[in-house]
């Protein structure tokens, strides 16, 4: 026929239904070509990957991480198997950061405008310096330094040290953000404990688990070190533990528990006073700790607490035999274990739950022993010792962002309080009030808008740090944060060299007290604690030469030693407070409503990311939405359908999500995933779902001053309108088998194939 | 009547939507018997290079031929051989992993800035200037699998090498340079690198019964 | 150096009893098998693509509600019912014990996902896109799937090919649990739970940790069963049930 090819192309171009049926059968010309890079470092070869030992930054439980590597891209991220924070695995969290770090919507370099009605304009990093200095120097000469004001996540390591050397040097304040402020926990832990740091919880070894209100497989302080765990308290041992879940919220932990306990929201705190009633009057527990505890008065102390009493059963909904087969069952485990957390430290009486949750770990006296509570040791290197129980390296309460003065140059690092502080906080205020704003975030979210400078920050994989795991494992571990790739965008900054940079510029004492050269940055303290550790000549790396030891806690993610565990410090009196709580709540709807941190998306952080986005939610399977646990006979009652959209009101503000039919959310409560709703955070998470946070009253922890979360009283109704609503579930289509005639039942062990033949 | 209208249009319209199935599928057959498995090639493609690299100066041995065809002489008169240059002198990852590479334009620099380096040679002028400026050289590829095949040049280069097995053309493989002809011919003595085999599956596969390799799909396509 | 290589026989046990539901399996087979991104609407029209997912079952009425989650990703069928019906030959039975989707042969018909009785096999109905700067994280050992091609679980063959080139053919050593988790060879899903609920080796090997798995819980009493096992599909994943400290009191009580 003679057709050449060429006349075929043009043929088959002329109808339009070629070019769809052929699109996708060329050769992109990129596949027609191969790149000869300029140079090439001994260890980056063509096609051969290779494994570099890092630390994941997208969670505050900061894994250590190996991420594969192939011709100068990262590929993959899995656990580091010699880390002992997490062993090898890491969460659904953690493997999406590679997203993070090619995010196409990631900021490349430093933007400002002039007035914050502009557009950002990119300029140079020297000219977004001359203006963050120029700022501080106006502080500085009128004596306003205190009206600096510094803003970051929680910090470890070396930049926690550097952060505070540079506020304090300047003059200025440094507040430390969590969203859903866990400064109730902290404080408790410190009080209970009497500990500065947090302790391990040896979910492991432990026999008998009690977790109030603590997701602690999903989202609470430690998920990925707890679920290591959490697998060989199930099947590891030749003893099976037991876990049991006290939780207003049919929550992922509730899910897997052996029993839960559906308690009434922010009575937590009781049931676990009318635990130690039981076992102090049954004389379970350690005479010495209950003598401790109740100043010598034995159980008669806590008689209100009586486990049949009617104020008990009516406070928890839980009946008097219930509690007390589980307190004795406690008691009586060779490993008890009580953790308590979340919900049950957000109510307006948290700070009470969680002592008398604390205590019952006193009371059985599991402290510093196998599968119970572990304390921390200092870490090995002073500077990096940061007080998160009861010190310095406390994070701000919602209290403390409430009372906040107003500043005049606020620099926001790595958090995002316009989108976790609910609006009674008024921070939105304080920024609009601000003469000038600089963020460090990689993406425009919602405070990085209110900015008028950001220098984005280089993503971790890019970058030096360092980090005293928190909680540790219960001995001395420090991660060693390393680039495993090159900078994508050669605009991107180091945050801690921006700060020595100011710091330097300013005439801070902060090199000094940080014992850095002149010209030296970041990267030379991490070296410095490198060197440090290398000194003492113990742990899990040792070499008599300093570039081979070097080496070795490179190669393995960082160094710890496994004999450096902590002493049971002096404890002050553990006098349990025996008054009756005050359980009280804000609004006046008929559903408490329990808010909960993402299993994916953490507390929005993550929002960005289109795998965890699509991460199906473990218990609904919804994606990509935010959505209102309803109790299935409830909504039937309310003839309300899957996917109908409800209206949540709650005194602070109201909000419209798709509800979903859940036969396990108690009919009293609502719950809501937090995380969503941002309206900006690149393409990924901006207008999808609602922001629950913005539902939260001014309601605050009476003993720590932490947002009460957990103590909120919601309406809904129906606003006629039904969407489909985005879920794995039913994906996959399922439909009765009608009743077959059985042709042959197999033993099981034919699962060899060749007896079937 | 209506009836038979309806049939009459049903059967017509079947006809129709039959007839153009049937010619989207010529369609497709037609397409895909042109233009794959390769853009390039299969024989004879060497397409215009950002730098004409000769091959033969570098890894061949044989007598330098100007273009008339006349051999080409030193200064003394004397007939120019190439350099012999190993393969995996410069496609150093033949033998460790996947894919070959090509060499960084670094390594081309560590003899370029020597040799020639003065000259008013044209090709390596392109080549410290690509060095001077950093900027990668983009090679038009010359064998290329799709994307669907997984081959992996250490294994192959492995077996051959290995003492007891022999190449198809029966000689035993002492180094990893030995092999590389099998596939990719004599390419030190081609003054322009093009495609010598097939490469095409049933030449693959061929190869892999002859030796005893598996041949089971997932063996390249995963 | 060995190049006959002993004849695996892949295979995975999957204890329930240890499974949380935490999706790290889910997300670590996205990164990486190259899966297209799963938008909403992939959701809502229900072809979102996860080779392996968690499902969840719920038990009983609140208070005493109970919520299960298993696994589920291709069983890997000695007897496939998808294999079959593939009019093409894309779809087959490898030596290894893998059941096996060959992009190139796949002319999209469908068929091996409707008579696939777990649901693990997904249809790629568009061209997977990515933004530009993500793709720079797709993984260059696989390939990706284009239009109109059906995508399943390959128990990351890439690492398994790399494995046996690796420890069997470099190093002339045999493939053991232990050196596939050293060398990073374990399929990405197995290595990401953090509870180890998923164990992946090799059936030929009796030293292995699943041959000994299968041998403990194949007994009367025993915890291993194999999924929908009534339809005789032999799979070569098997899984271990979860343990119901509140039934086994039940049946006390009865007894």
């Amino acid at each position: 026929m003679g057709i050449t090819r060429r006349q075929f192309l043009k043929w088959s171009g002329v109808s339009a239904m070629g070019a769809v049926v052929f699109n996708g059968c060329t050769t992109p010309e990129q596949e027609l070509q191969v790149e000869s890079p300029v140079n090439m470092p001994e260890d980056l070869v063509n096609g051969i990957d290779n494994w570099y030992a890092t630390i994941c930054r997208q969670e505050p439980e900061a894994c250590g991480i190996i991420v594969r590597v192939v011709e100068g891209r990262a590929k993959k991220i899995e656990g580091n198997p010699d880390y002992p924070i997490n062993r090898g695995k890491h969460s659904v969290r953690s493997e999406a950061g590679v997203q993070a770090l090619y995010h196409p919507d990631r900021l490349s370099g430093p933007i400002y405008r002039d007035s914050r009605n502009d557009e950002f304009r990119e300029i140079s990093l020297e000219e977004a310096h001359n203006l963050v200095l120029n700022k501080l120097n106006v502080l500085n000469s009128e004596g306003q330094n205190d009206r600096a004001l510094l803003i970051t996540q929680p910090l470890r390591g070396h930049l926690a040290a550097i952060a505070s050397e540079f506020s304090s040097g300047f003059g200025g304040r440094h507040m430390a953000f969590e969203a859903l402020d866990k400064v109730a926990l902290r404080k408790s832990l410190g009080r209970v404990f009497g500990q500065s740091r947090l302790p391990k919880f040896d979910i492991e070894h432990s026999t008998y688990l009690i977790s109030f209100g603590a997701d602690f497989l999903s989202s609470w302080v430690s998920p990925t070190n707890h679920s290591r765990a959490y697998g060989e308290f199930r099947q590891g041992h030749a003893q099976r533990g037991v876990h049991v879940q006290v939780d207003p919220r049919f929550s992922m932990s509730a899910a897997n528990a052996d029993e839960w306990l559906p308690v009434k929201p922010g009575s937590e705190g009781i049931l676990a006073m009318s635990m130690i009633y039981v076992i102090i009057k049954d004389g379970l527990g350690d005479v010495a700790a209950a003598d401790n505890l109740t100043g010598g008065q034995g159980h008669q102390a806590l008689e209100i607490f009586s486990n049949n009493s009617a104020g008990v059963i009516e406070a928890t909904g839980i009946d008097g035999a219930r509690i007390e087969k589980i307190a004795h069952d406690f008691a009586n485990s060779h490993h008890p274990l009580a953790i308590g957390g979340g919900s049950a430290g957000a109510s307006a009486n948290g700070s009470f739950n969680l002592d008398a949750i604390y205590s019952l770990n006193v009371l059985v006296n599991n402290l510093n022993k196998e599968g119970g509570v572990i304390f921390n040791p200092s870490p090995p290197i002073s500077v990096l010792d940061n007080d998160s129980v009861s010190g310095a390296g406390m994070p701000s309460s919602y209290q403390d962002w409430k009372n906040i003065s107003q500043p005049r140059v606020v620099m926001i690092r790595g958090a995002n309080p316009i989108h976790g502080l609910p609006s009674s906080a008024g921070f939105s205020n304080i920024l609009d009030n601000s003469e000038f704003i600089i963020s460090y975030s990689s993406f425009m979210d919602e405070t990085a808008e209110k900015a008028d400078l950001i220098i984005p920050e280089s993503n971790y994989l890019e970058d030096w740090g360092d980090d005293v795991p928190e909680p540790g494992p219960g001995y001395q571990v420090i991660g060693i944060q390393q680039p495993v790739v090159g900078r994508f965008h050669q605009g991107t900054v180091n945050f801690g060299d921006e700060l020595i940079y100011y710091s330097r510029f300013l005439g801070l004492a902060l090199d000094a007290n940080l014992g850095l050269t002149e010209g030296s940055g970041f990267k030379e303290l991490v070296e410095g604690s490198i060197r440090e550790l290398w000194s003492k000549n113990s742990g899990s790396v040792r070499s008599s030469d300093f570039d081979a030891f070097r080496q070795g806690v490179l190669q393995r993610g960082g160094w710890w030693d496994v004999e450096s565990g902590a002493k049971i410090e002096e404890m002050s009196s553990n006098l349990l407070d025996t008054s009756w709580p005050d359980v009280s709540f804000v609004g006046t709807g008929e559903y408490n409503l329990i808010p909960f941190l993402s299993n994916s998306l953490g507390d929005g952080n993550l929002a960005h990311l289109p795998w965890l986005q699509a991460a199906p939610d473990p218990l609904t399977s919804v994606v990509w939405n935010t959505w209102v646990e309803i109790n299935s006979k409830k909504a039937e009652e309310l003839d309300i359908i899957q996917g109908d959209i409800l209206t949540v009101e709650s005194p602070a503000g109201s909000l419209e999500a798709p509800a979903y039919i859940h036969p396990g959310v108690p009919p009293w409560v609502i719950s809501m995933p937090i995380g969503q709703g941002h309206v900006s955070f690149g393409r990924y998470a901006e207008n999808v779902g609602v922001n629950t946070i913005s539902l939260l009253s001014e309601v605050e922890d009476k003993g720590s001053g932490s947002l009460a979360w957990a103590a909120n009283k919601v309406s809904i109704s129906k606003t006629g309108r039904h969407i489909d609503i985005s879920k794995f579930e039913g994906n996959v289509p399922a439909f009765e088998v009608d009743e077959q005639r059985i042709i042959k039942i197999a033993p099981p062990e034919s699962h060899d194939h060749k007896e079937h033949h | 009547m209506l009836k038979k209208l309806i049939i009459l249009f049903t059967v017509l319209g079947g006809l129709a939507a039959g007839g153009l199935v049937t010619l989207l599928l010529v369609l497709f057959v037609a397409r895909a018997w042109w233009s794959t498995p390769f853009e390039v090639g299969p024989f004879g493609g060497s397409p215009e290079q950002p730098i004409e690299y000769p091959h033969t100066i570098h890894a061949g041995s044989g007598v330098l031929l100007l273009s008339d065809g006349s051999p080409k002489l030193d200064g003394d008169g004397n007939e120019l051989h190439g350099l012999g240059l190993d393969c995996t002198f410069c496609h150093r990852n033949v033998d460790k992993g996947e894919s070959a590479g090509v060499p960084p334009v670094e390594q081309c620099i560590y003899c370029h800035k020597v040799i020639n380096s003065d000259e008013d040679l044209p090709e390596v002028a392109l080549l410290i200037k690509a060095w001077e400026n950093k900027s990668p050289v983009v090679w038009e590829r010359i064998h290329r699998l799709p994307d669907h095949v997984r081959f992996v040049h250490e294994a192959h280069i492995r077996y051959f090498t290995e003492p007891g097995n022999t190449m198809p053309s029966g000689e035993q493989a002492i180094v990893a340079a030995n092999v590389c002809a099998v596939c990719h011919g004599d390419v030190g003595n081609m003054e322009e690198v093009k495609q010598v085999r097939s490469l095409k599956m049933g030449d693959c596969v061929d190869c892999h019964r002859d030796n005893g390799a598996p041949t089971d799909c997932t063996t390249c396509h995963y | 150096m060995a190049t006959e290589t002993i004849n695996h026989k892949w295979g995975m046990v999957i204890d329930i009893d240890r499974c949380t539901g935490c999706q790290a399996c889910v997300v670590a087979c996205q990164a990486e098998n190259n899966i297209p991104l799963n938008t909403e609407d992939r959701f809502r029209q229900r072809r979102a693509i996860e080779w392996i997912r968690v499902e969840r079952y719920w038990e009983g009425e609140f208070p005493n509600i109970k919520a299960r989650f298993i696994p589920i990703l291709c069983q890997h069928c000695e007897n496939a019912p998808c294999e079959p019906v593939c009019p093409v030959y894309a779809t087959y039975h490898n030596n290894q014990g893998m059941n096996v989707q060959v992009y190139n042969r796949c002319v999209g018909t469908r068929y091996c996902a409707n008579n696939c009785s777990y649901q693990v096999r997904f249809f790629n109905f568009w061209e997977p896109v990515w933004p530009e700067s993500l793709k720079n994280q797709l993984n260059p050992d696989v390939t990706v799937r284009s239009r109109g091609i059906m995508e399943k679980c390959t128990f990351n063959i890439q690492r398994l090919r790399k494995a046996e080139r690796v420890i069997e053919g470099q190093r002339g050593e045999r493939i053991t649990d232990e050196n596939l988790k050293e060398g990073n060879f374990l399929p990405a899903c197995v290595q990401a739970c953090p509870t180890d609920t998923l164990i992946f080796g090799d059936w030929n090997d009796p030293s292995s940790k699943i041959s000994n798995l299968k041998e403990k819980h194949f007994v009367d009493g025993g915890r291993g069963y194999k999924l929908l096992g009534d339809l005789g599909t032999q799979p070569n994943v098997i899984y271990l049930k979860k343990v119901d400290i509140n039934a086994e009191h039940k049946v006390d009580a009865h007894a």
